[in-house]
């Protein structure tokens, strides 16, 4: 499970100078569940996964994943994690069956354990055509399927996607979409964050929508309907940040 | 951390790069095409390096003798030229010019040497030109073997040459004909000698003759050493570069590497695991080279002549220089890779890694050239220099000189682990810091950039700033220093050395901390001091003077001062002692350097070092850039050490006042010690000093112990009297404590770890 309690990160920046990418959010994911993070570009998204991933420290806050702090112990919380990301490529010049047994070996399984492990993700994923194709002759969709195998090799219990839809053919983001069902269904803890309200609509079970690193909202899409009194997702989404903007402008005035 | 990821992650960058086309092409395969290649084309060019024939053109041949002869019809006479030359050597007489220009060449026969006119240069060059000679050539002199005449004018005869210098072929032409010059007055010498029936063997009353007594392999080896060190350094390095481009800056670019950050790897695993793979590549490289250019060299040297390989001494490398080499491979990769990896785990591109090939090579190049300087050997001073000693020390195994290199393997292996070490951990720093692992490309503007620094404007100064003033402050010094003539007496000196301090030193830090902080006094460290503070620095400086002297002498044998060091110390005795008075010195090189040095290094500099939380490193930090603003090497090894005492009593007062104390003293001590010399022996000091040599004056070893050990006492009075709460100090303590009070809530707030 995922805690996260008072998460702020700044940067400092040549142009903006110091600017603030998350503001002190707060949410809590559970086991069997997809919990999505809802924004526009910018709003904080990944860099709160980065955090969660041990890419990025935050500046202040408490994020644990399983218990574990992602400051103080980093090497334990990436054995829990899988980590798919726009960001995180796969090799180039490896064949997907390298780059997982790579992964694995570093997540220290064992040749035999790894073995009967990847046979069996290679079939359910079918991907034993590609098993021998190195990545730079992959499309994107079998390089987001190798991805997605790299993160679950070593079975942890949380997984985070940043993303992990953008840029795929409609048919392959179903496929994605169907793997994270499954995986959810396996009892596995899901972060997933997009900003395709339809993927959200039908895969999370927990929404917080952020704006410009504040969390707007959180809770379930009929909570959410409820309070706001707006059946549509993607209308509530549009008013939560026009309205968050609007609230902006005066202050950014005093500024 | 664990090998085994390591392994795996060499293993795996290894696999990586050798399928990578334009890493196995610039490793493996052009080395072996490239020297080839160049041997090809070393061939077909020297069929353009044959010699030239040259032109003369001469006036007044007609004046020169039948016997000995120097001109056998239109060629110079054959006996006089080296066999190789003899048909490359033409003469153009003409008895019309000669006739033209008599009335211009009768003045040269018998008067004193006048420089030419410039009327007879222009008809001589145009003459020049329109026989298309390189060379023109006018014997005055009826007879220019005669005995002069004496009575008045010149007792020589003469020939002149005219020729230019502008060209090489004109100078060769000039060089091919003064060398049968010569053989014909000797010819001539000889004849004259016989006449009057003496020995012409009385010009030359001793012959020499010159055996090379060393041996065909010793040669070799010695041509070797001095050829492969070079060699195998530079293609360790540009071997070590382009992998260290693809596997740090080559990984951010393609997204990989954030893969590889959020797995178990840690970043010291993931940067071990990446040097190692970078060092096989560049001892790879490295011996490819070799092999590939020994062989072409070898066979191109053969074809070229069969005379000229053995003449040269190259022939095939001895098996213990090979040894060697192999051996040495090893390390110089491995500072090389890291040296590389460092500079490329910087890069946000590869395109940018590229860009630091460059000066990474410059910065590399004198350590890699001053071993090649003949007056170069190994002892411990050039053994402490990164890649130098290492250098030095391969070149002396080449040539056997074993007893001389053993004895300091020792600090040439120290050094370069140590820079090993250092590179490596400046990669895993690079690889944990966010702003290099996620820098997107800003744009740039000069407007823009003075609206961050002013916006971003901090109380006390950054690192960053710090650095800045030292580079300032160092590039300045370097551009006055060279710029201004050495003083000449003791007025010039005085306002020399005031105005450089001020320019150069006191105004960058002044300027910086107003500008670039918002608290220039505290940026300054310009603080009131208790009075027992500033007294114990006083009192410190005398103390730890004799320290500092052994320091001194201790460095001046490790690394003797040049010849030029010599006489500018003598020139800087002459002016001190045309000064007015020990004041005026004391003034001048004592007070003044304590007061704006310390402004500048304990100043602002080591007030923006301590922004790293580490007063150790601050220190060591700042007394590095002390030491290298003092331009002479062996002056920057003892201000280091002074440096770190003035850093020690700035961050324990957290005011430069005491600093300025020791400082001012410190100087005074040796101003004293300079202007009274031998003297000091006899006065009041006399138990301090003494005066061996009658020359040089040193302190006494017991009364000069039990100063320094008093000293150390002062020192720990220091450490506790003094106040930690410099703005600097509290300021960084500060955020330590929110630091650890950030870890403090965690632990307690959170849930303990779940079993798994």
């Amino acid at each position: 499970m995922i805690h996260v309690r008072k998460l702020k990160k700044t940067y400092s920046d040549l142009q903006q100078g110091e600017f603030v990418a998350l503001n002190g959010i707060d949410f809590d994911a559970m086991p069997g569940q997809i919990y999505g993070l809802l924004g526009p570009n910018g709003a904080g998204k990944t860099t709160a996964l980065r955090i969660l991933s041990t890419v990025l420290k935050p500046t202040s806050g408490i994020a644990t994943i399983n218990g574990y702090n992602v400051v103080t112990d980093p090497a334990q919380v990436r054995h829990q994690i899988g980590f798919v990301s726009t960001n995180t490529a796969i090799y180039d010049r490896m064949t997907a069956w390298e780059i997982i047994r790579f992964f694995g070996l570093l997540y220290g399984m064992s040749a035999d354990e790894l073995q009967i492990r990847m046979e069996a993700i290679f079939d359910r994923f079918q991907m034993n055509n590609i098993r021998h194709v190195l990545g730079s002759a992959m499309s994107t969709g079998m390089k987001q399927k190798v991805s997605i195998a790299r993160a679950i090799i070593h079975d942890p219990p949380v997984l985070i996607f940043d993303e992990a839809t953008s840029g795929l053919d409609i048919l392959v983001a179903r496929e994605v979409l169907k793997t994270i069902e499954r995986l959810r269904e396996q009892g596995k803890c899901i972060l997933f964050s997009s900003h395709i309200m339809s993927e959200v609509h039908r895969l999370c079970d927990q929404v917080a929508i952020l704006n410009r690193g504040e969390l707007l909202a959180e809770g379930t899409i009929s909570e959410l309907s409820d309070r706001y009194e707006q059946p549509d997702l993607e209308e509530l989404f549009f008013r939560l940040i026009a309205n968050h903007e609007q609230n902006r402008e005066p202050v950014n005035a005093l500024v | 951390m664990k090998w085994s990821n390591v392994s795996l992650i060499y293993c795996r960058e290894l696999r990586d790069q050798l399928r990578d086309r334009r890493t196995l092409f610039t490793v493996l395969i052009l080395p072996l095409l490239l020297y080839p290649l160049m041997g090809i084309s070393l061939l077909q060019v020297s069929q353009f390096m044959r010699e030239h024939p040259t032109r003369i053109w001469l006036i007044g041949a007609d004046h020169l003798p039948e016997a000995p002869a120097l001109l056998i019809g239109q060629q110079i006479n054959p006996e006089l030229l080296d066999p190789r030359i003899r048909d490359l050597l033409h003469v153009e007489t003409n008895e019309e010019d000669d006739s033209r220009f008599q009335g211009l060449i009768e003045p040269f026969a018998d008067q004193t040497p006048q420089p030419v006119s410039e009327m007879i240069d222009r008809l001589i060059r145009r003459g020049m030109q329109h026989h298309h000679a390189d060379l023109a050539v006018i014997v005055p002199n009826p007879n220019p073997i005669s005995p002069p005449d004496t009575s008045g004018g010149d007792l020589q005869n003469r020939i002149l040459l005219f020729r230019n210098s502008a060209s090489d072929k004109s100078n060769i032409a000039a060089d091919r004909f003064k060398a049968a010059l010569g053989k014909w007055q000797a010819q001539i010498t000889g004849s004259k000698l016989r006449e009057y029936q003496l020995d012409p063997q009385l010009l030359t009353p001793v012959a020499v003759i010159e055996t090379d007594v060393a041996s065909r392999q010793n040669r070799s080896a010695a041509l070797w050493s001095k050829v492969l060190p070079l060699i195998i350094v530079i293609w360790c390095l540009t071997g070590a570069f382009y992998p260290a481009v693809d596997l740090c800056a080559g990984e951010k670019e393609r997204g990989t590497f954030e893969t590889l950050l959020s797995s178990p790897a840690r970043r010291d695993e993931i940067a071990i695991g990446k040097w190692l793979t970078v060092m096989s590549f560049s001892i790879v490289t490295s011996l490819l080279n070799l092999i590939s250019m020994g062989f072409t060299g070898f066979l191109v040297a053969s074809r070229l002549g069969s005379g000229m390989a053995p003449a040269m001494g190259i022939g095939v490398p001895p098996l213990a220089c090979v040894g060697w080499l192999l051996l040495a491979l090893l390390p110089i990769s491995a500072l090389f890779s890291a040296v590389a990896m460092a500079a490329a785990s910087f890069a946000r591109s590869s395109k940018e890694g590229q860009y630091y090939l460059v000066p990474l090579m410059m910065i590399s190049l004198p350590l890699m050239m001053l071993p090649m300087l003949p007056a170069a050997r190994l002892d411990l001073g050039t053994s402490l220099i990164p890649v130098s000693g290492l250098m030095l020390m391969l070149r002396g195994l080449i040539e056997g000189k074993y007893q001389e290199c053993i004895p300091f393997a020792g600090p040439v292996c120290a050094v370069t682990l140590i820079g090993c070490w250092l590179a490596v951990r400046w990669v895993v720093r690079q690889f944990n810091s966010e702003s290099v692992l996620f820098r997107s490309s800003e744009r740039f503007g000069i407007a823009t950039w003075i609206r961050h620094i002013m916006r971003e404007r901090h109380d006390l100064p950054s690192i960053g700033h710090a650095v800045l003033c030292g580079i300032v402050i160092l590039v300045l010094k370097f551009f006055v220093g060279t710029m201004i003539e050495p003083p000449a007496n003791w007025g010039a000196f005085s306002k020399q050395t005031m105005i450089i301090l001020i320019a150069t030193v006191g105004t960058p830090a002044v300027l910086m901390a107003i500008v670039l902080t918002r608290k220039p006094l505290q940026s300054l460290k310009l603080r009131k001091s208790r009075f027992s503070l500033i007294g114990a620095a006083f009192l410190l400086a005398f103390c730890f003077h004799p320290l500092f002297t052994w320091i001194t002498s201790i460095v001046i044998q490790l690394y003797p001062p040049t010849t030029e060091m010599a006489t500018t110390q003598r020139l800087l005795d002459n002016i001190l002692s045309g000064s007015p008075g020990v004041w005026a010195i004391i003034a001048v090189i004592a007070i003044a350097p304590a007061v704006i040095e310390e402004l500048a290094f304990r100043g602002f500099i080591l007030s923006g070092m301590q922004s790293i939380r580490s007063d150790f490193k601050a220190i060591i930090l700042t007394s590095i850039l002390f030491g290298v603003a003092h331009a002479v090497f062996q002056q920057s090894i003892v201000t280091f050490f002074v440096g770190c005492i003035l850093g020690f009593i700035a961050v324990r007062t957290g005011s430069i006042l005491p600093c300025i104390a020791y400082h001012a003293v410190h100087n005074s001590v040796f101003a004293f010690i300079a202007c009274y010399g031998p003297s000091l022996v006899d006065g009041p000091f006399g138990w301090l000093f003494s005066c061996p040599d009658g020359i040089h004056v040193t302190y006494r070893f017991w009364p000069s112990a039990m100063l320094i050990g008093l000293g150390g006492m002062l020192l720990l009075w220091v450490w506790e009297q003094g106040s930690p709460n410099s703005p600097a100090t509290a300021l960084w303590k500060r955020n330590r404590h929110r630091q650890e009070s950030f870890t403090f809530w965690t632990k307690r707030i959170l849930p303990p770890p779940e079993e798994h």
